[in-house]
């Protein structure tokens, strides 16, 4: 027997296993099967943007927003529109007709925070105001170039991401419960810019910074482009109530180990005590880290947080969280050297 | 400005330590085949072409040089060096303007000095240019030690002292302490050549090359080193043949005019009895020439002469057949001798009459050890006036042979010359005779190793009628023959002469090589054979040697009895921690490091058998780690299970499986198991498959052998 066919047995012994230890298991599998088919659907319209769109995905399950450094014309847009095309409502009872798939808000610096909102406008006919919703009321929002328009707008848009509610006039209006913001920035044109502050930039789960895409998805992009534009109708689409679901499950069948947990802490504070960071990461966003994680856990087809789910997410998530001291720029080298050890605790730790 | 201190020390440290390890082997090398400034021009010569080579080898004009030029250069250089060496020492002028012992210093030191620096010049070039060249001087620094405990293999390592006598007083082989040396050196080079050429080395490769060192000194320790047969050596201490063949060598010798090599100890004497010489010097007689065989004095080969003599070790008491007379003016002096080298002969102070083996205290020191009863003479010169020659029960044909002498007419007109000098009342007094004739060798002779008459038909007609410049034997020869031109009954007697002085108030005295000596013996009646023995007042040899009290005295403890040896140890040992213990502690420490180390691998490997289902998660996982350190694959500090499994997944498939499995479990939710006994086993068994498959069977060798092969699995 050659170590391919055992290690084959091995597997489907594995499988089969889990599918008989764990009855749950079926509608994990199934919420995987639906982050799967997301990612698919959204890999086909954006090339070579595998690992931006399963971020992404993170962070759209996870119950977090996206800040993306970008250039222009790398696909940001192409990438929300695919999300957002890619979710429909269904005609649940609790939908609100007034909340659509997706929206974009290109900011300028003149644009005041009603035109975000939405705005009470008199009803004649009524003889009433009546609230006319702005473009957050979607369920996927590219915010482009948010640095580029006043601080208070910022806010507003702030406001609305971290309560899923908007306030006109004293009167609340709730958004959706899948709303998922993907806020991009140029980093380079930064002349009258309003650069978002470090507290603001806490509300993102996620800063990605992407890089271009390699030649043969480059090629790939010019060769299919027509075809990817006019058949973006027939692909496939999730409903906005599976996605609710999957992220319940995930939630309640991932888990996280006390050790995964005592990792993070041990590496918030090895970066705070560090002297080359100046403000080191909030407990936020640990806090938000935790649902990012099962999700790449569960993207990963595993029932459990691994070291290789912080691997992959905790550069992304704390990137954009933490200060370093004037003259430390290379932030990766001070985010691995601070993970080292926990790191290195964690792996012993489960040899016991 | 920091980086470039910092550069030149990284360069300078390497450079300096691999040049004293180079040097230290030729150190170790030349000892035994030179002179003290020989040894120091060798270190000298070293020191200056490693910095020579390591610090211009890329720059011009070594730069520009092909090797193959350097390599001859080196060559000619050696060969220049040779002939200078010995053109300095052969130079006449030069021994006349410096003295010949500087000459002679001048042309070793110069010979060494450049020789090393050739070879050292050609050694490190290879090791910059080629690939090999490092190996080659690893090679010869293990040689230079190797062929210097070669050339000490009986254990008599006398030189460097501070080694020898250090390991001596504690107890302790100084090949072991030599060899030791060795080991570190060959490894502080292996160490040097590992980090220099940027290969990748897992440190316990190199422990293991430690281990091994360390395991060759152990042996050593166990079973000693090999003793090769007593082989012919120093001229002078009448031992030149192996076994008890009486068959006779030429005694004459040509030799340089140094002590240097002749410090050996050859036997340590241990007085139980106070005697002071009166003439300044303890003769220990072994043999004597007696008997003219037609060319020179040889051994007697007749039943009735030389019946004082005893020829060969037995073990009962054998008691001399004739005893000295005047017993009245000698003193009964018993002493214990032990020899350091084997004799043919026993030999006793002066006269002996009796010996009795005894117990060797010390094997390993000792080649044998037995007790003498000596009469020695206190007799002072005018009790010696006024005798008469010969003894009385010797028959016609006896007293002639003791005056046979070669057919040369020239020694009896000497003779009578010198004693026709004498003044008149003394003009027929046999012992007068004597005298004058030793005086006249006193005032003329010049004591020389190096002489032109090793040669001659006989060499002592040469010396005596020549240039009278020769050693002991030519002395003894010359006055013997003289002695017996004139009717006086003589032979030659073969020992040691060593000065009183050296014994230093203690009652043990050192025999060294250097002490070996010849001197011509009158038989004067009713007294015995009396010394009469020419002392050269000029000499090129620079006789006088270290006489070693420490050693004297150690070994004469050692000889003496075991109990007061002990206390001598104690006492040189109190106050510092015995080198001894430190070295047993260190042993068993290793023997237990060892077998704890295969304890506990064995222990990881054992345990997924017998452990419960809850724990195989855990004890599996590990002992696939195991395997996997063992052959030198593990995950680096702070690199995630996954990405160590993703990372060997070429050779290792199977770990990805262990590992997801293994993380379910631990990470996953309470006491999932995600595999079964049965499947951590397979999983066990393929793992094994995979590395064993992917490895160089050499690797895996080394991953069985090696106790501590868990020790980087984490």
């Amino acid at each position: 027997m050659t170590s391919e066919s055992l290690a084959e047995t091995a597997t489907e012994n594995i499988v089969e296993s889990e599918a008989v230890s764990q009855p749950d298991k079926s509608e994990l599998a199934r919420a995987i099967d639906l982050l799967n088919k997301l990612k698919t659907v959204v890999c086909r319209q954006v090339l070579g943007r595998d690992d931006v769109i399963e971020l992404a995905i993170i962070a759209l399950m996870a119950d977090g927003h996206v800040l993306l450094e970008d250039f222009p014309g790398s696909g940001k847009t192409t990438l929300a529109k695919a999300l957002g095309e890619a979710i429909v409502s269904n005609d649940s009872e609790d939908s609100n007709p007034d909340i659509l798939p997706f929206r974009r808000i290109q900011f300028t610096p003149d644009l005041l925070p009603s035109d975000v909102t939405g705005v009470p406008v008199f009803d004649s006919a009524s003889n009433a105001f009546h609230f006319r919703h702005g473009p957050l009321f979607a369920h996927v929002v590219l915010a482009d170039e948010i640095n580029r328009t006043s601080p208070k707008v910022q806010a507003a848009m702030l406001e609305a991401m971290g309560e899923k509610q908007v306030t006109v006039d004293n009167v609340t209006y709730p958004l959706d419960e899948l709303f998922f913001v993907i806020a991009t920035q140029n980093p380079l044109d930064l002349v009258g810019t309003y650069p978002l502050p470090t507290p603001q930039l806490d509300r993102f789960l996620f800063k990605i910074s992407m890089e271009h895409i390699d030649r043969q998805s480059e090629l790939d992009v010019l060769d299919t482009y027509k075809q990817r534009r006019d058949r973006s109708l027939e692909l496939g689409t999730v409903s906005r109530d599976e996605i609710l679901q999957a992220r319940a499950i995930i939630d309640r069948e991932v888990t996280i180990s006390p050790l995964i947990k005592e990792t993070l802490v041990d590496i918030s504070r090895s970066l705070r005590e560090d002297d080359r960071v100046l403000q080191g990461n909030s407990t936020r966003s640990m806090v938000l880290m935790l649902p990012a994680l099962q999700v790449a856990a569960a993207l990963g087809g595993r029932d459990f947080v691994s070291a290789e789910d912080i691997e992959l997410l905790l550069p992304r998530v704390l990137g954009h969280r933490i200060e370093l001291a004037p003259g430390v720029t290379d932030m990766e080298r001070v985010l691995a050297d601070n993970m080292r050890d926990a790191m290195e605790r964690l792996a012993r730790s489960t040899l016991g | 400005m920091t980086i470039r201190v910092e550069h030149m020390t990284r360069q300078y440290l390497p450079t300096s330590l691999r040049a004293l390890i180079i040097a230290s082997g030729f150190w170790v090398l030349s000892l035994s085949l030179t002179v003290l400034a020989g040894s120091v021009a060798a270190v000298a010569g070293c020191l200056f072409a490693c910095y020579l080579v390591d610090l211009k080898i890329h720059r011009a004009p070594l730069r520009h040089l092909r090797t193959s030029s350097i390599i001859g250069f080196c060559l000619l250089l050696a060969i220049v060096a040779y002939l200078l060496g010995n053109a300095i020492a052969g130079s006449s002028t030069l021994a006349a303007l410096l003295s010949p012992i500087t000459a002679f210093n001048l042309s070793e030191a110069t010979q060494w000095m450049l020789v090393c620096t050739a070879i050292v010049i050609g050694l490190r070039t290879l090791a910059h240019r080629t690939s090999y060249g490092a190996v080659v001087e690893i090679l010869f620094v293990a040689t230079a030690f190797i062929v210097t405990l070669a050339a000490h293999r009986n254990g008599m390592i006398h030189r460097p002292f501070f080694i020898g006598d250090f390991a001596l007083i504690r107890g302790i082989d100084p090949a072991t302490i030599l060899m030791a040396f060795g080991c570190g050196a060959v490894l502080a080079l292996s160490a040097l050549l590992m980090m220099e050429s940027n290969q990748k080395r897992l440190p316990y490769h190199f422990a293991i090359l430690g281990l091994l060192c360390l395991s060759l000194v152990g042996y050593v320790r166990l079973f000693g080193l090999p003793t090769p047969a007593m082989t012919d050596d120093l001229g002078l201490t009448g031992q030149e043949q192996a076994g008890n063949s009486r068959q006779n060598e030429n005694p004459f010798r040509d030799g340089e005019n140094t002590a240097e090599d002749k410090e050996a100890p050859v036997a340590v004497v241990v007085f139980r009895d106070d005697y002071e010489p009166l003439n300044g010097s303890y003769y220990f007689r072994e043999s004597a020439y007696s008997q003219f065989n037609g060319v020179m004095l040889d051994y007697t080969t007749r039943e009735d002469m030389d019946r004082d003599l005893i020829e060969q070790f037995t073990n009962t008491e054998i008691q001399a057949e004739v005893l000295p007379g005047a017993e009245d003016q000698r003193k009964p002096v018993r002493t214990t001798i032990g020899l350091l080298v084997a004799h043919r002969n026993p030999f006793g102070l002066v006269s002996p009459v009796s010996y009795q083996n005894t117990a060797n205290p010390n094997n390993l020191r000792f080649k044998r050890a037995y007790d003498t009863y000596s009469l020695a003479p206190e007799y002072d010169f005018e009790y010696l006036l006024g005798r008469e020659l010969g003894r009385s029960e010797w028959s016609e044909e006896v007293l002639q042979e003791y005056l046979q002498l070669p057919d040369d007419p020239r020694y009896g007109e000497l003779a009578r010359s010198l004693i026709s000098n004498l003044r008149p009342q003394y003009a027929d007094d046999p012992y007068a005779k004597a005298w004058a004739i030793k005086s006249y060798l006193d005032e003329n002779g010049i004591y020389s190793l190096k002489n032109e008459h090793a040669y001659e038909t006989d060499p002592a007609a040469s010396f005596l009628f020549g240039d009278l410049t020769g050693y002991c034997m030519h002395f003894a020869f010359a006055a013997t023959y003289m002695y017996r031109s004139i009717g006086i009954p003589a032979r030659v007697g073969i020992g040691y002469s060593v000065p009183a002085s050296n014994r230093a108030g203690g009652s043990a005295l050192l025999i060294q090589a250097v002490h070996g000596h010849a001197w011509p013996e009158i038989y004067l009646r009713d007294i015995g054979w009396v010394i009469v023995d020419p002392a050269p007042q000029q000499t090129l040899v620079d006789m006088t040697t270290d006489p070693q009290n420490e050693l004297q005295q150690l070994l004469g403890d050692m000889l003496r009895d075991d109990a007061s040896f002990e206390d001598f140890l104690d006492s040189q040992q109190s106050g510092l921690i015995s080198l001894q213990d430190v070295l047993n502690t260190l042993y068993a420490l290793i023997a237990l490091a060892i077998a704890v180390g295969y304890l506990v691998k064995w222990y990881r490997i054992v345990i997924p058998e017998i452990a419960t289902d809850s724990e195989q998660y855990r004890l599996s996982y590990r002992r696939m780690l195991d395997s996997l350190a063992a052959v030198g694959i593990s995950r680096r500090y702070g690199e995630a299970r996954e990405s160590f499994a993703h990372r060997v997944e070429q050779n290792v498939p199977s770990l990805q499986i262990a590992t997801r499995a293994h993380l379910a479990s631990s990470l996953g939710k309470e006491q999932a198991q995600s595999l079964t006994p049965q499947q951590w086993a397979e999983l066990r068994k393929a793992v094994n498959q995979e590395v064993n498959r992917s490895t160089v069977p050499w690797l895996r060798i080394l991953a069985a052998i090696n106790p501590y092969s868990w020790i980087t699995s984490r």
